[in-house]
């Protein structure tokens, strides 16, 4: 069979048109809610872990049994930052959402703006609240009191440290106050070259990040209830003292990336034997760089502020989202409710990816106080933290802290190197922030 | 003898209405194959452009109706530290592109196009080697380079010379430094195959001849060499230009525009400020001004370097 030319253009203005068809019919988004029956989920997140347990959660009978629907997860892996970017332009070209949206904490803020979450995501406040003081983490993903994602993993800061170092070098393991510890630390630097701790002068990021788990430990914060600033206080310039103290005698060593080669290389070669990090650093940061230091290391509550705070931080987490108005929606409201909202998700999701509850009562639980972490030479885990969080500080976003970490960054690491003092740093920083943020 | 008229007779005349439908698409034949060109250049870049102008004159977060706000995003734009530092980054990195990674290519290729010189197609290989590998790897290996406590650069600082603590990624003028490092190894060995490509267009009597004469291989390098590489190095020079102004991916997987804000660059400020900080009326008035200060630069660039001129 010969085709001409005219044919040909044909058939192709045929096919195009045909795909065009098919592609207007695609969207299985709208209609009427689906109140039981099969609920096809669709997924967005950037991390494998959720994706493996959303989709065990799905046919898992202890989580979705008695429920009107049947699950199943269809999963799309997104870059954090790419998600929000992606939905946003789905949705303003009206091509269809996730039912369910994994969220990073740090790419929340973007969605704070311009009523963006009011408009995409469904109001989980009504969930969240018949839990009260119980649910924890909530506040980073609240806009106007209302509560638009729930979070993964509590990332409970502690403090990982290398017994056997410690033992060497005659560390105590219980020292009570960062100003004890850090004149301990900078002796250890001094006689060994050893830190007890670091500081990132990476990218603003990794730098405000750092800056924030130690003033969140503090009994500080970036932001308000209200998303209005208040990194200008005692607590901030206090905790930017004890960095650039840590950093001037050596207790803290400066690495670019918390993550990467250059803290794998510390790690390796013993100079950084302790570091406060949240507990999935354990996972991404200690196991995955110094596997052979099983068994070496331990986890304890950070030491407080002689000034006040408290024993216990956060840095990071996902939290997910269900995206409203679709036929869908419901069902994945439900569907997230028994994974995340009750006990057997929560302790399904640790054992999936040694994600920490976020309810604070499980943590006394045996299930969760029975557990043994051999990385960590078998040590109860759940003691420690579940001491942290009795005292886990809560935190707010506001929708100006991308322009935030990007003003307060350069500030913090030339106060961190001592070239500015932490008072100057934050005026600094604050003003830049104020000439930059959006009204 | 008779003559025979082969002609073919004379078809009957088409009907009026057929006759015009005929000529109509005669008429309109040409305009419809070259339509497709004008179809996608408008949809793929005349409507972005106007789009992109008409938001930087609003508000708009990504959804919703964008707020008109005039020229709000402009006065903002230009009261901007940030905007004025990356500005001055980019700047920093065109000139050092100009003045470094010119002239490095082009004493690259005059060496790879030395008589006699073995290997030559391995070292051709070798510098254009960056060219092709991914950008994240690139960034990656500098990483490892150029870290400050734990990188080679250092340590060989250190074993040769007993120095070796530069923070060369979070010292602002050491990371200025290393993404032009960074832009000198990736770009120098792909220019330097144009500037091949010109030196080896060059007719050896001129040489021949110059040497007859007594010129030396300076002599003949500025009075014969540099002249006849004019168009190629003209060519070369306005792309680096357009291009620097332009960079994005160097800066970005290095430092990410670090510490501070001191390796930003114009192109970062736009993305950080669309799909960081969900300012998309502001990003497209900074994407709008970058586009004129390129084309701006382009303009006198190619004046300058008399690109395209007859001689």
């Amino acid at each position: 069979m010969t085709i001409d030319r005219r044919q040909l253009l044909r058939l192709t203005a045929a096919a195009g048109l045909g795909t065009g068809a098919l592609a207007s019919c695609a969207s299985p988004t709208a209609g009427p809610p689906l109140r039981s029956g099969q609920a096809d989920l669709t997924m967005w997140t950037h991390d494998p872990g959720y994706a493996s347990f959303f989709t065990e959660a799905a046919t898992d009978a202890e989580i979705v049994g008695g429920s009107a629907w049947t699950y199943s997860v269809e999963v799309a892996s997104v870059a954090a930052d790419a998600l929000v970017t992606r939905m946003i332009t789905q949705a303003v070209a009206q091509r269809p959402l996730p039912t369910l949206a994994g969220l990073e904490l740090g790419q929340f803020p973007r969605m704070m703006r311009a009523d963006i979450a009011e408009n995409l995501l469904v109001d989980l406040t009504p969930l969240t609240e018949s839990l009260g003081d119980r649910l924890l983490k909530t506040q980073p993903y609240t806009v106007d009191g209302k509560v638009y994602a729930l979070e993964s993993d509590n990332s409970v800061s502690v403090m990982y440290y290398r017994a056997d170092e410690f033992e060497r070098l005659g560390i105590p393991d219980d020292v009570e106050t960062w100003e004890e510890l850090l004149d301990i630390g900078a002796q250890v630097a001094a006689d060994t070259g050893q830190s007890i701790g670091m500081v990132s002068d990476g990218d603003n990021t990794a730098i405000v990040q750092g800056f924030m788990q130690f003033l969140l430990q503090r009994g500080g914060g970036l932001f308000d209830a209200d998303g209005e600033l208040t990194v200008e206080s005692e607590e901030s310039v206090e905790v930017l003292e004890l960095m650039a103290e840590g950093v001037r005698t050596g207790a803290f060593v400066s690495l670019t990336d918390p993550y990467g080669s250059a803290t794998g290389a510390a790690l390796k070669d013993g100079r950084l034997i302790a570091t406060v990090m949240p507990n999935w650093y354990k996972v991404y940061g200690l196991e995955a760089n110094v596997p052979d230091q099983a068994g070496l290391w331990r986890a304890r509550n950070i030491p407080r502020f002689s000034s006040g705070g408290s024993i216990s931080s956060t840095m990071g987490g996902t939290a997910f989202g269900v995206v409203k108005d679709q036929v869908l929606t419901d069902a994945a409201v439900d569907f997230l409710e028994r994974s995340y909202l009750t006990p057997e998700g929560q302790l399904a999701r640790y054992w999936a990816g040694a994600y920490l509850p976020t309810l604070a009562d499980l943590y006394e639980t045996p299930e969760f106080q029975d557990i043994t972490d051999p990385y960590l030479g078998d040590q109860r885990i759940f003691e420690t933290y579940g001491a942290a969080v009795e005292e886990l500080p809560g935190f707010y976003q506001g929708a100006g802290l991308p322009v935030l970490r990007d003003s307060l960054g350069g500030p913090i690491l030339r106060a961190q190197r001592g070239e500015i003092d932490a008072e100057a740093a934050l005026e600094e920083g604050v003003r830049a922030y104020e000439r930059q943020a959006p009204r | 003898m008779t003559a025979t008229d082969t002609r073919p007779a004379a078809r009957p005349a088409p009907p009026p209405a057929r006759r015009t439908r005929a000529r109509a698409r005669r008429q309109w034949a040409p305009y419809l194959f070259i339509s497709p060109f004008f179809i996608l250049f408008t949809l793929f870049m005349l409507v972005p452009i106007g789009a992109g102008i008409y938001l930087s004159f609003t508000d708009w977060a990504g959804l919703g109706t964008p707020e008109f706000i005039g020229t709000a995003n402009y006065t903002r734009l230009f009261q901007d530290e940030s905007f004025g530092a990356s500005l001055a980054n980019t700047g920093f990195y065109t000139v050092c592109a100009l003045i470094v990674v010119l002239p490095a290519s082009l004493m690259i290729a005059q060496a790879l196009n030395a008589r006699g010189l073995k290997l030559r197609d391995f070292f051709r290989l070798v510098y254009f080697m960056p060219v092709v590998l991914s950008p994240i790897i690139i960034a990656l290996i500098f990483g490892l380079i150029f870290d400050g406590e734990y990188g080679l650069f250092n340590a060989v600082l250190e074993a040769l010379f007993g120095f070796g603590g530069v923070s060369w990624l979070t010292d602002p003028l050491w990371a200025r430094i290393v993404v032009v490092v960074l832009v000198l190894w990736r770009w120098t060995g792909f220019l330097t195959i144009f500037f091949l490509a010109g030196l080896q267009n060059i007719p050896q009597e001129l040489n021949e001849a110059a040497l007859v004469d007594g010129a030396g291989p300076v002599r003949r390098f500025f009075s014969i060499t540099i002249p006849i590489l004019h168009p190629v190095t003209a060519f070369i020079a306005v792309t680096m230009l357009v291009n620097t102004a332009q960079i994005f991916e160097e800066p970005f997987l290095l430092t990410n525009g670090g510490p501070g804000e001191s390796t930003l660059s114009i192109s970062m400020f736009v993305y950080r400020a669309a799909f960081l900080r969900q300012e998309l009326g502001y990003a497209a008035a900074a994407g709008v001004v970058m586009f004129v200060i390129v084309f701006a630069l382009g303009r006198l660039s190619i004046s300058a370097f008399g690109v395209g001129r007859n001689r």
